[in-house]
C-alpha cells in the first residue's frame, strides 16, 4: 500500500509571517493539528500545534516552525514511510508527486496502517510485512537468506490438546522466534497458520547453526514442537536477483515441504 | 438639591512626546531568550528592513539565550568567538529565557608605543 492511499489531501498553508496566535486560530477554524508554511509557493516547513503551544504567541510563524521540512514521495508504501518517520524528529512528512505538493502523513496515521499488518495471535507482523523487506532487499540487489519455517505436526497439537493450547503454543514459539531474530537483526513475519518466514543476512555458517537451532525439537509449554524449513540462499544462488519474491517464496515453502516429506529436518534448495 | 440647570461636560486631554526615532531602534546588539515574544527570524527580518546588510544573527547553543543579532562592524573589529565568549558571560547573568536584551557595545582601542630616539 502506498501512502498516497492513506495520506491528508487536505493541505492548509499559512505563510512565515503570521504570527503564531494567528496559526493556531487557522488550526483551530480548519480542525487541522499542522499547517504548511509557504512564502512565494514556496514550501518553508511545517508549523504544528506542539510548535504553536511550545512558542510564544508573539513570535512569527519562522521562528515556531520546524526548519527543514521532510519529504516523502506518494510511491513510498507505508513501510518504507514507518521507517523513515521513526526517524524524524516531527513524525511529520510532506507527500510530492513528481515536484507536486499533494498531501501530508503523520507518524500516527502509517503507524495505524501498519497495526493492520499486525497478527493480533503472535505479534509478529504478517506475510506484506516480509514481502516488502524481501523485494527492497531485491531492488537494492542485497543477498538474504530466506526461510521458510513450518511446524511439524501442529494439526496434531490442536486435535490432542485443543485449539487455545495450540494458539498458545503459537504465541510462545513466535516469540522464541522472534527473540532470535532479534537478537541478530532479522526480519520475521508469521505468514499463516504454523508457519514463518524468516529474512537474514548473517553468515552461512550462522545460517546453518540458526537453521539446526530451528528444526530441533523444542519443549513448548511441555509439547515437544520441531519445524521443517525451507532455506534460499540468495549468497550462493546465481539468478538470485533475476527471481521475483512470489517465486522466491514458492521456492522456501516447497522446500519446508520436502523437507517434511523426506523426514529430514532441514532443507537448503538453490 | 441638585438644579436642573447644572452644565454636564467630557472632557479629554491629550498629552503628546516627540522625539527622534532611532535608526537602527537596537543599538549594537539584541539578546533573545528561548522563550522570547520575538524569535531569531523576525528580528532578522527587522533588521534586514531598517538597516540592510549592517546586522549578523548568531544562533546560540545556550539553555537561555537563542541567538545574538550584532553589528557588523563590531565584528570586524574583534573576533567573532571572543566577543560572543564576552557577551554571553555577562548576559546570562541577567537574562530569563523570556526577555530580549539590547545592548550598547562600543571598542576603544587603547594603543602606548615606546620608539627609540635617533
Amino acid at each position: 500500500m502506498n501512502i498516497s492511499d492513506i495520506m491528508t489531501t487536505t493541505i492548509c498553508t499559512i505563510t512565515s509571517d503570521k504570527s503564531v496566535s494567528y496559526a493556531a486560530e487557522r488550526m483551530n477554524e480548519s480542525h487541522v493539528d499542522s499547517l504548511v508554511v509557504m512564502d512565494h509557493g514556496e514550501v518553508l516547513g511545517m508549523v504544528t500545534t506542539r510548535d504553536v503551544l511550545s512558542a510564544h504567541p508573539n513570535r512569527i510563524v519562522a521562528d515556531a516552525m520546524s526548519s527543514q521540512p521532510f519529504y516523502l514521495s506518494a510511491n513510498h508504501n507505508v513501510w518504507e514511510a514507518y521507517h523513515a518517520l521513526h526517524q524524524e524528529q516531527n513524525g511529520l512528512a510532506l507527500v510530492k508527486q513528481e515536484d507536486q505538493l499533494i498531501g501530508f502523513i503523520t507518524k500516527e496515521i502509517v503507524e495505524m496502517k501498519i497495526a493492520e499488518y499486525r497478527d493480533p495471535l503472535s505479534g509478529l507482523y504478517r506475510a506484506p510485512y516480509i514481502q516488502f523487506i524481501g523485494e527492497n532487499f531485491l531492488k537494492e540487489r542485497k543477498p538474504f537468506h530466506l526461510l521458510f519455517i513450518d511446524l511439524n505436526d501442529f494439526g496434531r497439537i490442536n486435535k490432542l490438546h485443543g485449539h487455545p493450547f495450540g494458539d498458545d503454543v503459537i504465541r510462545t514459539y513466535s516469540s522464541v522466534l522472534s527473540s532470535l531474530a532479534e537478537e541478530q537483526g532479522d526480519y520475521l513475519c508469521r505468514y499463516a497458520g504454523d508457519e514463518f518466514v524468516l529474512i537474514s543476512t548473517i553468515s552461512d555458517e550462522q545460517i546453518q547453526e540458526y537453521i539446526t537451532l530451528i528444526t530441533r525439537p523444542t519443549n513448548v509449554l511441555d509439547v515437544f514442537v520441531s519445524a521443517a524449513v525451507g532455506h534460499v540462499n540468495g549468497y550462493n544462488t546465481p539468478d538470485f536477483f533475476a527471481r521475483s519474491w512470489r517465486e522466491l517464496i514458492a521456492e522456501a515453502s516447497l522446500g519446508s515441504s520436502a523437507a517434511k516429506l523426506s523426514k529430514s529436518l532441514s532443507s537448503t534448495v538453490g | 438639591m441638585a438644579s436642573d440647570n447644572n452644565v454636564y461636560s467630557r472632557k479629554a486631554t491629550l498629552s503628546l512626546k516627540i522625539s527622534e526615532f532611532e535608526v537602527p531602534p537596537m543599538q549594537d546588539l539584541l539578546i533573545i531568550g528561548r522563550k522570547a515574544p520575538i524569535g531569531p527570524e523576525a528580528v532578522r527580518r527587522m533588521a534586514d528592513a531598517l538597516s540592510p546588510e549592517q546586522f549578523t544573527l548568531l544562533k546560540m547553543n545556550h539553555p537561555k539565550i537563542e541567538a545574538v543579532l550584532l553589528r557588523n562592524t563590531l565584528l570586524q573589529m574583534i573576533d567573532e568567538k571572543l566577543l560572543m565568549k564576552i557577551i554571553l558571560e555577562e548576559a546570562e547573568r541577567m537574562i530569563s529565557d523570556s526577555m530580549v536584551l539590547r545592548s550598547e557595545l562600543k571598542i576603544a582601542l587603547s594603543v602606548q608605543r615606546e620608539v627609540d630616539l635617533l
